[in-house]
């Protein structure tokens, strides 16, 4: 028994080891009046629904509507995930989000030399709108808000096309496409996929186009989440995302468009991570931040663009392997703050995330974690709750000057096109997450589960594994042949070769009306992006293995 | 004490279409830091451009980091392009988002080990130098042969 005993008291004595956020900020152990003195109310704070909106983008927060629950899926066929979607509406949640394969990221068709392993991994294939037909099939468009996680315009321009052969009024739909290509090379794409040039104009052709034709869609979802996965802190998410996004405006601005035009149509995907008080004080410093970017820097006039407005990811890289259960209460808390934070939207992650796709029973309890939030906890029924708090206060205040601190240095480098191409990203970005892991393998951060609290592994729960069904890649592939064998070739060739031309009409000639009437001829992802990648000096075939078979060159 | 050893040669790579290489490059340095000489072959890496890089840079150890769900696919592949390029002696070992159920499938297919999330790198470092290194020997042996310092020690 003393092995036992020398553990209890042990335990009795433990105590704060690590005073400081997760980022690394370090705390006092009180927060009082004297450290939120200068905190002057209607510069600072404002009422939730006023500028610099730190305490919310509207007055009355979740009395007038809820976040949407919006759980991110994605595997297999398109009629495989259809089948997801429709369980994941029975459970309840407020808008769908969807994820594009392995293949479809890279910008190639399922029928890829190379793609036959990875079809329908990582995401649904997506090659052609008959793809995006099924997907959707028996979904009205025109009444569901749809999230479409992809970073090069072929899934938009074929949700657009199927809206449109559904005649569907596109001005009508309701959505976002996240389009921010500039981050993808630092979180799991191959920058030869997205040529630096040439994704940065098509993500403005993006913003072009649904600005002009589609004024309820979201043009553009900047990706904090992704960034902050890889291991950065609280204000690097935010100076990164925000250096991206600005990187965004710029570019539409010098397309012609005017601020006030289409930034109230642009939206954050950030992440909740573990560190509760830091993960809510981050999100406020960032409305705060966007606020006053927005309205000083870009001279915005209408107070609609000057507001964040934001989805939240649980933290997947926050969730263990080791005795998974123990992630439904991570997710929990992380959920919790993306609320007290006031988040639009919110993907409450499966906990079982860190070991395979998410089960139907796991991804019910996402959907249910959500829903106890909602209905049970009362947490949305007073606006920005933690508002005042001098600890919280004080928190959001120190990360807005870190975030701004390197904001400023990211633009003195000359914004995140510069950064990018010196890899300044890169640097900082491996540092953090080599940072991280070592913190972990010395116990000075405490993983419970990984490095302290450990059980052998017979003594978890055994968790089962979702796998994607073993038939669904060559079903896919077959049905892509298939498209490709029966479609009017003649048709497929001369929208092609309207596309070529107007890709060759300069970089503020919008593709994407070409690209939509390819699509509509059953021109396939690969060879749209091939015929715009050849025109622009880069290989048809991003994988330099697959001759564009249209080409007259 | 003898000459000093050569480095543990180690390749790390992603296969296939999934890009998350976080992982492979943390332990790319890590392993680094503990002294073993490390390859990052990269991601989108096929089974046999990652068993041609071992060949010419005749590797000790190949590490292959899975997320995607294609451990199971990959493994077989790979296997093949060792044994049809006979690398004798590589021990192949795997990492990354894999389930439980799976390390027995995956270590049946030639997988000497598999290495899920939240393994201290430690583990990783002492498996691979407990499989290739000869076992250490006394620091220093008083009557310079083995058998007669397991008898009485110093």
């Amino acid at each position: 028994m003393s092995a036992e005993i020398e553990k209890l008291t042990e335990a009795y004595l433990e105590r704060v080891k690590r005073p400081m956020t997760w980022s690394g900020i370090p705390l006092k152990e009180m927060y009082k009046p004297e450290d939120i003195k200068d905190l002057d109310y209607p510069k600072y704070l404002g009422d939730a629904g006023e500028y610099p909106y730190t305490r919310g983008i509207y007055s009355n927060m979740y009395r007038g509507r809820f976040w949407t629950t919006r759980e991110v899926c994605g595997f297999g066929t398109p009629a495989d995930t259809n089948k997801w979607l429709k369980f994941q509406m029975g459970e309840g949640v407020g808008g769908l989000n969807v994820i594009f394969d392995l293949p479809s990221e890279m910008g190639v068709d399922s029928d890829h030399p190379l793609a036959a392993t990875d079809v329908g991994l990582g995401g649904v294939a997506l090659c052609s709108i008959k793809d995006m037909d099924e997907l959707t099939e028996g979904i009205p468009l025109d009444k569901v808000s749809f999230s479409l996680i992809s970073a090069d315009p072929i899934t938009l321009a074929s949700y657009v096309a199927v809206a449109q052969n559904r005649e569907v009024n596109i001005a009508k739909l309701m959505g976002t496409i996240q389009n921010e290509p500039l981050h993808s090379r630092y979180c799991a794409a191959d920058p030869a996929c997205y040529p630096l040039d040439l994704s940065y104009k098509l993500a403005v052709d993006i913003i072009e186009y649904c600005t002009r034709y589609m004024p309820r869609w979201v043009t553009g979802n900047v990706n904090l989440y992704n960034l902050r996965e890889t291991g950065i802190t609280a204000a690097q998410e935010i100076a990164f995302g925000f250096a991206f996004a600005m990187a965004h405006i710029d570019g539409t601005l010098k397309r012609g468009l005017k601020i006030d035009e289409f930034a109230k149509r642009r939206a954050f995907y950030c992440s909740a991570h573990i560190d509760f008080f830091e993960e809510i004080a981050k999100l406020r410093a960032a409305r705060r931040m966007w606020a006053k970017i927005m309205k000083d820097k870009y001279h915005a006039q209408d107070p609609e663009s000057w507001k964040f407005r934001f989805a939240v990811h649980t933290a997947g890289c926050s969730l263990i392997y080791q005795q998974p259960l123990n992630n439904i209460i991570r997710v929990a808390y992380e959920a919790l703050a993306a609320v007290l934070a006031g988040a639009q939207s919110l993907h409450a992650c499966s906990f079982d995330e860190p070991i395979a796709l998410p089960t139907e029973e796991s991804q019910r309890l996402a959907v249910r974690t959500q829903q106890i939030l909602a209905y049970e906890t009362g947490v949305g029924n007073v606006v920005d709750p933690l508002g005042g708090s001098y600890f919280v206060e004080s928190l959001t205040n120190k990360i807005e000057e870190e975030a701004s601190k390197i904001l400023e240095e990211i633009e003195k480098m000359g914004g995140a096109l510069e950064a990018i191409k010196t890899q300044w990203f890169d640097r900082q970005i491996d540092a953090a997450s080599l940072r991280y892991q070592k913190e972990i393998d010395s116990g000075e951060r405490i993983i419970v589960g990984v490095n302290a609290f450990t059980v052998p592994p017979e003594k978890e729960r055994p968790v089962g594994a979702h796998r994607v069904p073993p038939e669904s890649a060559q079903l896919q592939i077959g049905n892509v042949e298939k498209l490709k064998s029966t479609r009017d070739q003649n048709k497929v060739r001369l929208v092609l070769e309207k596309l070529r031309q107007d890709s060759g009409k300069g970089e503020n000639f919008n593709l994407m009306p070409a690209i939509i009437e390819a699509l509509k001829a059953y021109a396939t992802r690969s060879e749209i992006l091939g015929t715009i990648r050849e025109v622009y000096g880069y290989p048809y075939d991003p994988l330099e293995l697959v001759k564009s078979p249209f080409s007259t060159h | 004490m003898g000459a000093p050893q050569k480095k543990i040669k180690v390749l790390i790579s992603k296969v296939g279409f999934d890009g998350h290489d976080r992982g492979a490059k943390v332990l790319t340095t890590l392993l680094r830091d503990s002294g073993m000489e490390v390859i990052y072959l990269g991601k989108h890496q096929r089974p046999e451009s990652i068993v041609r890089a071992a060949l010419e840079e005749d590797v000790d150890v190949i590490g292959i980091s899975y997320l995607a769900g294609d451990h199971l696919l990959y493994t077989p592949k790979i296997v093949e392009q060792v044994k049809r390029n006979n690398l004798k002696g590589v021990l192949l070992i795997a990492g990354g988002v894999i389930p439980r159920e799976d390390i027995p499938k995956l270590k049946k297919m030639g997988m000497a080990e598999v290495f899920p999330p939240g393994t201290p790198t430690s583990n990783i470092v002492d498996y691979i130098k407990a499989k290739l290194l000869p076992p250490a020997q006394p620091e220093h042996n008083c009557f310079g042969a083995e058998e007669t310092s397991k008898n009485g020690g110093c």
